[in-house]
């Protein structure tokens, strides 16, 4: 499958939905005021997903920034995932592909208490035989005169499977809990080092990949409860000529042994205060889970089909563009910024993929 | 499970260790000209952050880190 052929054809429709998207609020933000600080913004992206199974998802988001005083904001949010030609999964049983869409949306109040930030919001999304809805909670305080950060937060969400084709619908239980460190060592250099502890209890099997048991085809069998960790440090450094180096390290452990590095280096230039250009690389390497094998036999206890837990290695590739107008440009507010993003994922389960995101901030008056 | 608590306890005071060690180093309000680009903060745009731990997520068995998790999806 030629992900680029797929491209032009969605290019088109991306860019005429999201120009005709823009210009229906730019009209409204335009009346709003000159140089906001960027939590004060809206921001609308679109996402298009190509992939090499046929599968392409259009993703229309929108976020919200608000204070409304100078102590309490609120963040809301709302997205779109219309997939057509659904994944390999779903073309076992119609050959024709399969359309799917996730809606979700968002909301957090935030509240600072002198140097510390409490926020307290919650998600709800909805697609065809899931639906996930997810309370979250986090605290940041900033410390040594704002050299120093510490942040930490808990999140619990509440997933539901459907078994489909059957009506039997599963309930799934994740928790997840964070701490990060960052740290300011100098007026060019910032750290970052984290934390995050998850623990999922319930059906976790996956009820559309099915792998061969004694040559028979059967949907996988999962632990029901796994515990996740998480390692992460990250490095920005600024360099001569308005340059940006940024490096960022994860390392992946669980009990069901999928262990990943995660690393990541990019680099950023300035061109003038109005355009950044930048690029980025990721490489992704994880082992198998404990029970991943091609196929089985005997009555193995956890068998699986999901290419989630195969052992495998990826690449990914970003290039990103931003732009901010001169004020008054294009009638969008001072401040605006728009973005163009490509990725490139490839990994060696012969998947790849192209992402491509147009996106646009525009700061909002204060109240 | 002792073995995790235990595990993340560690992490923890490393953590703790690598703040006090570092408490030290200041940089006033006006040496941030630099620190305050976008270019130098480690989730720029948050909105992207998200759709990119989204569609991993869904692609990649080792999620996390970047985050507090959600939901997740059935796009698989």
């Amino acid at each position: 499958m030629d992900v680029s052929n797929r491209w032009i054809a969605l290019l088109g429709s991306a860019v005429v939905s999201w120009t005709v998207v823009t210009a229906l609020i730019v009209t409204d933000a335009a009346r709003s005021h000159a140089q906001e600080p960027q939590a004060q913004s809206l921001g609308l992206q679109f996402h298009t997903f190509v992939d090499s199974r046929g599968v392409t998802v259009l993703s229309p988001t929108v976020d919200l920034g608000q204070d409304f005083t100078d102590r309490t904001g609120l963040r809301v949010g709302f997205g779109v995932d219309a997939i057509t030609a659904a994944s390999d999964s779903c073309a076992r049983c119609h050959a024709e592909g399969a359309s799917n869409s996730r809606q979700f949306v968002n909301a957090s109040i935030i509240r600072s208490y002198g140097d510390t930030k409490l926020s307290v919001g919650g998600e709800y999304s909805h697609e065809n035989f899931y639906q996930a809805t997810t309370v979250s909670t986090s605290i940041t305080r900033s410390l040594n005169q704002a050299n120093t950060t510490v942040a930490g937060g808990y999140s619990f969400s509440w997933n539901r499977p459907q078994l489909h084709p059957d009506e039997i619908v599963e309930n799934q239980a994740s928790q997840s809990a964070y701490a990060t460190l960052t740290q300011t060592l100098s007026k060019n250099t910032i750290v970052q080092l984290g934390y995050e502890l998850g623990y999922i209890t319930g059906y976790q099997s996956n009820p559309f990949l099915r792998t061969t048991v004694d040559g028979v085809k059967m949907v996988g069998v999962h632990p029901d409860e796994r515990m996740r960790h998480a390692l992460t440090a990250r490095l920005r450094q600024a360099l001569p000529a308005d340059t940006y180096f940024e490096a960022d390290f994860r390392r992946y452990f669980d009990d069901w042994d999928v262990n990943a590095n995660t690393w990541s280096v990019g680099l950023s230039k300035e061109f003038s205060p109005r355009f950044t250009l930048s690029g980025i690389f990721r490489r992704h390497g994880q082992a198998g889970a404990y029970f991943y094998q091609p196929f089985y036999t005997g009555s193995p206890q956890y068998y699986t089909a999901d290419f989630r837990l195969f052992p495998f290695d990826s690449n990914l590739v970003t290039g990103r563009a931003i732009f901010t107008p001169h004020d008054g440009m294009l009638m969008f507010p001072a401040g605006t910024s728009l973005t163009a993003q490509y990725e490139f994922y490839k990994s060696t389960t012969n998947f790849e993929a192209g992402i491509f995101t147009l996106g646009v901030r525009m700061p909002m008056p204060h109240r | 499970m002792m073995r995790t608590i235990t595990r993340a306890l560690a992490i923890l005071a490393l953590m703790a260790i690598g703040a006090s060690a570092t408490a030290c180093a200041t940089v006033q309000p006006w040496q941030r000209a630099r620190l305050s680009k976008t270019c130098m903060q480690f989730s720029p745009d948050p909105a992207l952050t998200a759709f990119a731990g989204h569609w991993q997520e869904s692609r990649e068995g080792a999620a996390g880190g970047l985050g507090l998790q959600g939901g997740g999806c059935g796009c698989k």
